[in-house]
């Protein structure tokens, strides 16, 4: 079972507007295991899992050359953590208690002395330590002594030869930590470290890889093996660094350092004391740049995690192409140009290598320009892999978002900026404001190309030396630091370019003396940029991670939604020309519900794999995951960037039940709970709320519905047939169905969908499908304005209609109507197919003439509806109640063979009138020669109907045949466009959700399952002419199951079915003219009037439930009295099994029952099947 | 403001430059802007900004102009860039269709989203990569259905000049590389726009008699530029 509380907890996080913000370091409330990951810079596959106070003292005889006291030593009080593969020492406040909050931590705010987020400490990969041991102490202490591999790991073959010279070259690193805290809490650290410490064991040879890249190894060589060649510091080593080394006091820095690492451990087993820090603020020297970069950033430690990752991916994607790689490819001429080893090949080649291996594993990211000139920079320090994983942790740690799809994070931080140059400098942004100059557009290459193209290259490194240690708050403090002295200058700048050039005048004159005519010779030393550092961290030193946390929260909505509202109306303006045909407030809309859908999908993968990977316990750290959990939380918001913007099948059935009520599902798989957890966004999404909706693959939202017609849709839409759809393909799609308003292109679109091979022809499977397809649209109700008579009632009514049961005539009338006019539909399609040999021209004639005046037979129509008395068309009222009456009394005889023949012949005459009717409005129709002409056809169609024979209509035909009624028309002229609420939604379309759904109840009891059971009972069945069952077998859900949950219409079908019989009876019987009056009267069998007459005949009502009822009881005896061949299956003879089940339990069945809660109904449909013990058991299956 | 020359009056006019990655954007403003041509320029960041005169008549045209970055993560930096610019030169790669998709973006976008009235060239740059004499009867415009043979042309002089027309954009074909009809574009924009546009549209920043000196120093300052282009620019 899956853990209910924890997916809910998880949840809610998601939905807490404070989480997620995919900005790494400024979540308001980050989990412990972030903040810790932050403050010493560790993958994102460390958590902290023991944390203890601890006194770490560095001993003498390390700290010093042994001039010093010996009794000194250092000491740091702090905390020592232990992670799965690390363990940290900080003097700085730990910053992930429970209760921490980014603003009570002042850990990555990183004190503005220089110390950086994780202070004072050290952070040794456990694989690093050689020894522990537990050192006896007089205070009944817990004192650990610890020794590192500092320094062997290089010559450790060596060292067994020779260890005496090697004491005496190299010097153990020990470090002593008295922890403090109660003894249980002491042995459980020492638990957890003993655990890690063996695991780490693993780990040693990737250190010794990592570690031999290191420039300090060789650094602190004896000087007797300095014969192996240095590793590889950049291309500096190659073409020099920028700038001149006398100046820049390369040598005296290397002695610095030298010293110091010589005394602190080196690379992963350095221990940050405050020269540390200091030495980083003086700049560092050319050969140890990249090493101190990549240890302060922590991409070190990446390294360390996957020492090949770099060459591996290389490898895998050799030869492969990418957008990315061609983007990539334009700009590797133009990254630094000026500098030398860039305008060789090999440069060129490390740069090219480096970007390409990275767009491969951050495809989200891929290549963004500006990134070419940072790597660019990396490179001329550190060799190709170390430059490889810098870029990954700049990418998802140090400037989160910047180089994304949407680049949020460098118009975020623009804002931030902003933010901070009103709060610090109100009279300069008064004067930008005034003078309306963007400052963005000055310091947005500054960020995003971290002052690498701003600066002269000597001092752009100095910026990022700090920036590696102390993270992105030096970007802010920099800029602002700039504005503040330019301060002067730019108050009389009056516009953009007068900003920029200010700016670019001071950029090239950084290394001039900033107080050039000071007495002081010491003042007078002092550079530009010296005063630059002193500015940026002494008078802004109040911009604090804090502070920058707080303005990104604050500015994160705008900016995103501003990137959003951008990509949509480009998104939209770019979507071609068939988007003209849907209004802007439609294409709006639609882009919505399509990343809305994309979105909510996106987040609950994300939950449900996070919830598998907690299980199954072996996440596996990838580098994409070195953010952790911030990454993906928004993943899939347009304006963060890269989200999917395909759709699969089941996005679209999500996406259609967003906005269309047939494509919710009747028969919801998971049950419904409590809500929770709000999402304001989704207001669409209120009617179905489950508390495992985040669980659900459906989410909060209504489960859609899986439809043969759903899938025909999909594929009809997926032009390129790969399986997923664009916004352009659903907008093209849609466009077609509601673009016009044209109902012959409607019904033009209806007979493609279902024009598998697109030869123009639709063969008995196909015409069975559109009917279903019919049925299934209709099965809530048809929406649109249905006739002039009613428009109103009709969408108002739908709605009230299900509310109230004095409301339900209207819409039901109109849903039984529409019953009957389907079950015209296919009639008709039978006696007008062709056969399939091109034989019957005559047909296509009468079809044309039936179709060219469809509007003409549109009013023909709207005048009859137009009579006071709406749903009865004319005279017919009486000969249709006859027929009723009739159809009634022959019920009892079932005859289990009614063949094909005559349902053929009885439908023929329907269309005859039908025909003729349009065909005396139209043209000019010699009825008698057309009733001669169709009855040739309906012999002919009669034969077609022989399922041996294959047939098929053609587009004209089906459009006659949907022009031959008016409901079905009106169907396709409005109802079938406007059951897509792009704009409204399901929300406001149907506000009344719920109680209609009491009406679906039935739908939801029975559902797919009744389709499913009463196709198999139909597939075993042997009867006449095709039927919508046939299609029912062929395809999920089956007609009949659609059938059965037709609100209010199961009887209705009972009734039709039974007269067609009775019909084709006679029509055999008499076999001509007499026939043809009645068939007038076939197609006012969707009028109203049928209703009362129908209930006369013995039916309970037109309720829900007694529809249901009929369904619950319909597929039994046909399983049981028809056997054998499945082809034969016939309209005739399942509607016949509809009827007897109705006959048997339509009297049982309560109207109020059926209005009440699903399950009772259900189980009184199924109770009122009673006498059939069969149907009993069919209806338990349906509960079920 | 007194120019040494020419005691025109001077306006200044805000352009900025759109269009797919690698078409030539900056390359068409260096030409115009230093008369100079460069294989490998460094990608632009964001916007690139230059300052060029171009001497008309009547008046001296001060362009501020401001070359976008092209690649497509930029676009939403875009706006910007063009807010309140009067001119845009919107350039495709006549050797690349789907260049000229990109172009038609950017007219709707600007059209629908920068200030109104503003003046939007369609450029089809690299000019010298078809077969065509991009020298001499320039006036012409060569749209006299020249022969587009087994050249790298891959649209037609037709199909865009269609489609300018369509929008009523100014259409040139250029070669950055050879300099063929740049300073065309230019001065064809600077004609186009209106007299009214001139005077308000930029508001203090145009106005401002102040700022004339320190527009002054910017120009010299905002890019090493080649006196003698001036000459290149009258027209």
């Amino acid at each position: 079972m899956l853990n209910l509380s924890s997916f809910v907890q998880k949840a809610q996080q998601l939905l807490d507007p404070t989480q997620g913000l995919n900005l790494t370091e400024s979540d308001k409330n980050p989990s412990k295991a972030s903040l810790f990951q932050n403050q010493f810079r560790l993958p994102a596959s460390q958590h902290p899992l023991y944390e203890i106070t601890a006194e770490l003292t560095i001993p003498p005889s390390n700290a010093t050359q042994g001039d010093k006291d010996r009794e000194r030593g250092y000491h740091y009080v702090g905390k020592l953590h232990l992670s799965e593969a690390y363990l940290c020492f900080s003097t700085t406040a730990t910053s992930f208690l429970q209760s921490a909050s980014t603003s009570t931590s002042s850990a990555f705010t990183g004190q503005t002395q220089g110390s950086g987020p994780s202070g004072n400490g050290f952070t040794f990969p456990l694989c690093a330590i050689r020894r522990v041991e537990r050192l006896h102490s007089q205070n009944f202490q817990f004192a650990l002594a610890i020794t590192t591999w500092n320094g062997f790991t290089q010559d450790s073959t060596k060292d067994k030869k020779d260890p005496a010279k090697d004491r005496k070259d190299v010097r153990e690193q020990r470090i002593t930590i008295q922890l403090a805290g109660q003894r249980q809490a002491c042995e459980r650290f020492c638990d957890g470290l003993k655990k890690g410490l063996r695991a780490g064991v693993g780990s040693v040879q990737k250190l010794k890889k990592v570690v031999s890249e290191c420039y300090s190894e060789y650094l602190l060589r004896p000087e007797d093996r300095k014969n192996a060649s240095p590793p590889d510091a950049g291309l500096g080593m190659l073409f020099r660094y920028p700038g001149d080394p006398k100046k820049l006091r390369d040598r005296a820095k290397m002695r610095l350092w030298a010293e110091y690492l010589r005394d602190n451990g080196r690379n992963v087993t350095l221990i940050r004391q405050p020269t540390f820090h200091k030495l980083i603020r003086v700049g560092l020297p050319n050969r140890l740049r990249g090493e101190i970069w990549e240890l302060t950033s922590g991409s070190i430690y990446l390294r360390l995690e996957h020492p090949t990752l770099y060459e591996e991916t290389l490898a895998k994607h050799s030869g492969k192409e990418s957008l990315a790689i061609d983007e990539i490819e334009k700009d590797l001429n133009r990254s630094l140009p000026e500098y030398p080893g860039f305008q060789s090949e090999d440069g060129i080649g490390r740069l090219r290598r480096v970007l390409t291996a990275y767009s491969w594993v951050n495809a989200d990211v891929g290549y963004c320009q500006a990134m070419n000139i940072v790597v660019a920079a990396l490179l001329i320090y550190m060799n190709e892999a170390q430059a490889f994983f810098l870029l990954s942790a700049l990418c998802d740690r140090l400037v989160p978002g910047y180089y994304s799809t949407t680049m949020y994070g460098t118009l975020l931080d623009q804002k931030v900026f902003e933010g901070l140059v009103e709060k610090t400098m109100p009279v300069l942004w008064e004067h930008l404001a005034k003078n309306d100059v963007q400052l963005s557009v000055v310091s947005l290459p500054w960020f995003l190309s971290l002052y690498v193209n701003s600066m002269p290259l000597v001092f752009a490194f100095r910026v990022l030396d700090v920036f590696f240690v102390e993270g992105p708050k030096v970007l802010f403090q920099v800029g602002l630091a700039i504005l503040r002295i330019n301060g002067e200058e730019l108050l009389d700048a009056a516009d953009d370019g007068a900003f920029i050039s200010v700016l670019k005048s001071y950029f090239a004159r950084l290394d001039e003396s900033a107080h050039p005519k000071s007495e002081n010779p010491k003042l007078r030393a002092v550079t530009r940029f010296q005063e630059l550092m002193v500015v940026a961290f002494k008078e802004f030193s109040g911009v604090t991670h804090n502070s920058i946390t707080e303005l990104r929260l604050k500015n994160k909505d705008a900016v995103l939604n501003n990137i959003e509202n951008f990509t949509k109306r480009t998104a939209i303006r770019n979507l071609g020309p068939d988007s003209k045909q849907l209004s802007p407030d439609e294409l709006g809309a639609l882009y919505d519900r399509f990343y809305t859908v994309l979105f909510d999908r996106q987040q609950r993968d994300h939950i449900i794999k996070e919830e598998q990977a907690r299980r199954s316990k072996n996440s596996r750290p990838r580098l994409a995951e070195v953010s952790g959990d911030n990454h993906g939380v928004e993943k899939g918001r347009v304006g963060l960037g890269p989200s999917t913007s395909l759709m699969d099948y089941d996005a679209f059935r999500e996406f259609l039940a967003g906005m269309s009520k047939w494509a919710v599902s009747d028969a919801p798989s998971t049950p419904r709970r409590d809500n929770f957890g709000e999402k304001d966004k989704s207001s669409y999404f209120n009617s179905f709320r489950r508390s495992d909706g985040v669980l659900s693959p459906w989410g909060a939202g209504p489960e859609p519905a899986d439809h043969e017609f759903l899938q025909r849709l999909f594929r009809k839409w997926d032009v390129d047939s790969n399986g997923t759809l664009t916004l352009q393909n659903v907008v093209t799609g849609l466009a077609r169905i509601k673009g016009k308003r044209d109902i012959m292109g409607a019904i033009n679109y209806f007979f493609e969908l279902h024009d598998d091979d697109g030869d123009g022809k639709v063969d008995r499977e196909g015409i069975l499908r559109m009917s279903e397809a019919l049925l299934f649209l209709s099965r809530r109700g048809l929406e649109g304005s249905l006739s002039p008579a009613n428009s109103d009632t009709v969408l108002n009514g739908f709605a009230d209609g299900m509310t109230s049961p004095q409301g339900l005539a209207p819409g039901g009338s109109i849903n039984e109507r529409f019953l009957g006019s389907v079950s015209a539909f296919i009639r008709r399609c039978f006696e007008y197919a062709d056969p399939d040999h091109p034989k019957n021209r005559r047909t296509d004639h009468v079809e044309e003439t039936a179709s060219k005046e469809p509007s003409q037979d549109l009013i023909d129509v709207d005048s009859q509806l137009a009579d006071p008395d709406a749903f009865a068309i004319g005279d017919d009222d009486e000969d249709d109640e006859d027929d009723l009456l009739a159809m009634n009394s022959p019920a009892s005889s079932p005859k289990p063979k009614p063949a094909q023949k005559p349902n053929a012949s009885n439908s023929q005459p329907t269309l005859d009138r039908k025909q003729s009717s349009s065909a005396s409005v139209t043209s000019s129709g010699e009825p008698s020669d057309r009733r001669r002409a169709s009855k040739v056809q309906s012999e002919k169609a009669n034969i077609a109907l022989d399922p041996s024979n294959p047939l098929h209509i053609t587009l004209p035909t089906f459009r006659m045949v949907v022009l031959a009624d008016e409901l079905l028309e009106q169907f396709f002229e409005s109802s079938f466009p406007a059951s897509f609420h792009i704009c409204d939604g399901l929300g406001s379309a149907v506000p009344t959700m719920p109680s209609s759904s009491s009406s679906l109840t039935t739908f939801s009891s029975l559902g797919i399952g009744a389709g499913r059971a009463a196709a198999a009972a139909l597939g075993v069945q042997g009867s006449g002419a095709p039927v919508p069952g046939a299609a029912g077998t062929a395809s999920r859900g089956g007609l009949r199951g659609v059938l059965d949950n037709i609100v209010t219409d199961g009887m209705r079908v009972a009734a039709e079915v039974r007269r067609r019989m009775e019909d084709a009876q006679r029509e055999l019987e008499k076999n001509a003219v007499p026939g043809q009056q009645r068939g007038d009267e076939d197609d006012d069998e969707d009028d109203q009037d049928d209703v009362p007459g129908f209930e006369r005949g013995g039916a309970g009502g037109p309720a829900a439930g007694t529809a249901s009822g009929t369904a619950a009881g319909k597929g039994v005896p046909g399983s049981q009295a028809y056997g054998g061949d499945a082809e034969m299956r016939s309209v005739l003879s399942s509607d016949r099994d509809l009827l007897e089940g109705a006959d048997a339990e339509a009297g049982t069945s309560s109207r109020e029952s059926s209005d009440g809660n699903g399950n009772v109904s259900a189980r009184g449909e199924a109770s009122g099947g009673a006498g059939n013990a069969a149907a009993k058991v069919v209806g338990v299956e349906f509960e079920g | 403001m007194a120019d040494a020359n020419a005691p025109k009056p001077s306006s200044s006019v805000k352009l900025v430059l759109l269009g797919e990655a690698a078409v030539g954007k900056s390359s068409l403003v260096l030409r115009f802007v230093n008369n100079d041509f460069q294989e490998n320029k460094e990608p632009t960041i964001g916007a690139a900004f230059l300052t060029q005169k171009c001497q008309l008549p009547t008046r001296t045209i001060k362009f501020e102009i401001w070359d976008t970055a092209g690649q497509e993560r930029f676009a939403s930096l875009a706006p910007m860039y063009y807010r309140n610019a009067q001119a845009a030169l919107v350039v495709y790669d006549l050797t690349k269709p789907t260049s000229l998709i990109k172009a038609k973006h950017w007219v709707a976008e600007l059209q629908r989203q920068a200030s109104p009235g503003i003046v939007i060239a369609l450029v089809g740059n690299k000019l010298d990569l078809t077969n065509e004499t991009s020298d001499g009867d320039a006036a012409g415009d060569d749209e006299a259905g020249s022969g587009e043979s087994d050249d790298a042309r891959k649209v037609s002089t037709e199909e865009a000049k269609t489609y300018a027309e369509e929008e009523s954009l100014l259409f040139f074909e250029t070669s950055a590389k050879t300099g063929h009809n740049v300073t065309e574009v230019f001065t064809a924009i600077a004609n186009a726009i209106p007299e009214t546009s001139l005077k308000s549209a930029r508001g203090p920043g145009a106005s401002n008699a102040a700022g004339r000196g320190a527009e002054e120093q910017r120009v010299q300052l905002g890019g090493p530029r080649n006196p003698d282009s001036k000459e290149g620019c009258a027209c």
